[in-house]
């Protein structure tokens, strides 16, 4: 319908897929085609080769031995996933697994601590009448620097004798050797994330809250229902498609943790004693230092493999409807 | 009878419930409490910053004292003297610009060409494309920086200001964000630019761009941002110090420096306060940008 008064249109040909509606009569389908493809190309291009392309290619390179400039790469079939998957019987000695292990105790308290935290920002800052875009913007400010800058700045709040033991001093408690310590280093990363991200998941809460019809809250009320029952019976259950939002995008982005490991752990690899070494850093280790690309490829695809999976897990979980 | 306490019970009610509204819902202690934690986590989100910039005017043995001070005793500009000494850091700051800047102008001109073909025309193919863009935003993209580097090894772009570009001149998320905000623009708008003899260039040029501003706003304004904050693509194919971006020359000072904390965090500054003045600017835009990626859910 839409296509006659258009081939009409455009009788003064003034495109090369205008001259092909004339030519052809029906053609200007084509010519939508054509035009809509060109509109695409550096999309298509972009994302054929950085995205999917590569994601195949990563599969394909944990088949093979590659070192750079050294020899030609050598198939080796899934000698390097046999390799890892054998370490296992002695997980502790083993980099790859430790640094598994660790992201997953990380991932875990990040994500249950900026989920609780940004739900409660949100929470908040739904029940004020005054100052609201003050405290949203002021809540957003870590989300928004970069992971560069938040780094330098804790290491060196979390010296020993840094800004956040003097706080603790305040309230008599010794604060401990953050980063130095292997028992304190995971959760002084751990702290700085849920700080750091918090907010941009308030943001999602805010709108989720804002999405829930007034009238259903009224009518819960007029029902008698107290303000906690009406959280916990009504909000609570409206918000779970955000909640599993939120979880899914901060383990995602949790188990991706890089820069502030290699800005903050001791050494810049994991350190001390391994306490802070995350799949990217030996990724990026086994990779770049140690030249064995298709070993880190194999990691890699490991690593996606165990992300999915726990999303898969996440949403059966938390059980979200369509 | 019944019926009318039924009635004067339900106007009761009604009242109630809309007195309860207000003073209710506001109940004082309540209302104290919410101020309380929020001034509270004001404190939290706040203080990391100004007590660094601050800090960044002090002599490193003041920077390290204990108690600390919060504001400079003997206020100095030698950490941002010393930082800028030798032109290595305008030359990190340089090359941060540039990248951010192609990055934001590339990004925002792509997407939204994409975003218009894949919101408003018809052809074969179109809901493979929405389909991969929806699910390439969950892959977790360092999981492909392994092969993405080989790529760019073997187009012999490492090291180059290209490596850095291409890969993020055309987003998924921004694509996304620009198919939601121009799905809704009414039909007709291009219909009758289309019988005035429009092309599709000069329709998508003039009559959607300028209604999807906000969009193009929020798109630009996120990509300068992630392309500033960048830290693990640039460090993986930048390696020499004329190349390094901000967050790759931090680390490599970092590294040098490592115990020099007045001098850290004022290098810190420099990464941070460019996209925090974005921020307050446009900070409606950020947030859009982060709801509308909510929506994808």
């Amino acid at each position: 319908m839409a296509s006659q008064p258009r081939s009409i249109a455009s009788a003064p040909p003034l495109t090369p897929n205008g001259r092909r509606q004339l030519r052809r009569g029906t053609g200007a389908r084509a010519g939508e085609t054509l035009a809509a493809y060109l509109f695409l190309a550096p999309y298509i291009l972009v994302l054929g080769i950085f995205t999917v392309f590569v994601a195949v290619y990563g599969v394909g390179l944990s088949l093979f031995k590659v070192d750079i400039g050294f020899t030609t790469p050598e198939f080796v079939g899934f000698a390097y996933y046999q390799k890892l998957f054998a370490q296992l019987a002695y997980a502790s000695d083993s980099d790859f697994w430790i640094s598994m292990w660790n992201i997953t105790r990380y991932t875990f308290f990040v994500v249950i601590g900026e989920t609780a935290f940004a739900l409660l920002l949100a929470i908040l800052l739904h029940n004020i009448k005054h100052l609201k875009g003050f405290f949203r913007t002021v809540f957003y400010l870590p989300a928004v620097t970069s992971s560069v800058a938040v780094s330098l700045i804790f290491l060196w709040l979390y010296t020993p004798q840094g800004g956040i033991n003097y706080l603790l001093s305040l309230v008599g408690i010794p604060g401990p050797h953050w980063l130095e310590d292997p028992n304190f280093a995971l959760p002084a990363l751990m702290i700085l994330n849920i700080w750091s991200t918090s907010a941009t998941f308030m943001i999602y809460f805010l709108a989720a809250l804002q999405d829930i019809p007034t009238e259903l809250l009224e009518a819960a009320e007029v029902d008698g229902a107290d303000r906690f029952r009406v959280f916990w019976n009504v909000t609570l259950p409206l918000l779970r498609p955000a909640v599993f939002l939120v979880v899914a995008l901060g383990t995602i982005g949790a188990f991706q943790m890089f820069d502030q490991a290699k800005f903050m752990s001791q050494g810049g690899n994991g350190g001390p004693l391994k306490s802070t070494l995350t799949p990217l850093l030996e990724i990026y280790g086994k990779a770049f230092t140690d030249n064995q690309f298709g070993y880190a490829s194999a990691m890699s695809v490991i690593l996606f493999i165990v992300i999915f999976i726990f999303t898969l897990v996440q949403r059966r979980l938390i059980d979200v409807k369509n | 009878m019944a019926q009318v306490s039924a009635q004067t019970q339900a106007s009761a009610q009604a009242a109630t419930s809309a007195e309860a509204r207000r003073p209710r819902r506001f109940f004082r202690p309540v209302n104290i409490l919410i101020y309380v934690l929020l001034a509270f986590f004001t404190f939290t989100s706040l203080g990391p910053f100004i007590y660094s910039l601050v800090s960044s005017f002090k002599p490193e043995t003041e920077v390290l004292a204990f108690p600390p001070t919060l504001f400079p005793v003997h206020g100095t500009f030698d950490n941002y003297a010393e930082l800028l000494k030798g032109g290595a850091f305008t030359r990190y700051l340089f090359n941060s610009l540039i990248f951010a800047v192609a990055v934001a102008v590339l990004n925002v001109l792509f997407s939204a060409m994409a975003g218009y073909a894949l919101s408003r025309m018809e052809f074969p193919g179109r809901n493979l494309v929405f389909v991969v863009t929806l699910a390439v935003m969950m892959i977790p993209t360092p999981v492909t920086i392994i092969p993405k580097f080989l790529v760019m090894n073997s187009l012999h772009l490492i090291n180059t200001y290209w490596a850095l570009i291409i890969p993020s001149m055309v987003q998924p998320f921004s694509v996304f964000l620009m198919v939601q905000f121009m799905k809704g623009l009414p039909k007709e708008l291009e219909e009758s630019a289309r019988l005035d003899g429009a092309s599709r260039w000069r329709t998508f040029y003039q009559i959607i761009l300028p209604l999807v501003k906000p969009a193009l706003t929020a798109v630009t304004i996120l990509s300068f941002q992630g392309a500033w904050n960048d830290f693990l693509w640039s460090l993986l194919v930048l390696n020499s110090n004329d190349m390094y971006t901000l967050p790759v020359g931090l680390f490599q000072f970092k590294s040098a420096h490592y115990t020099q904390y007045s001098l850290l965090i004022a290098g810190s500054m420099f990464n941070a306060i460019p996209v925090l003045v974005l921020f307050f600017i446009f900070q409606r835009y950020f947030i859009e940008g982060a709801v509308g990626s909510a929506v994808k859910g």
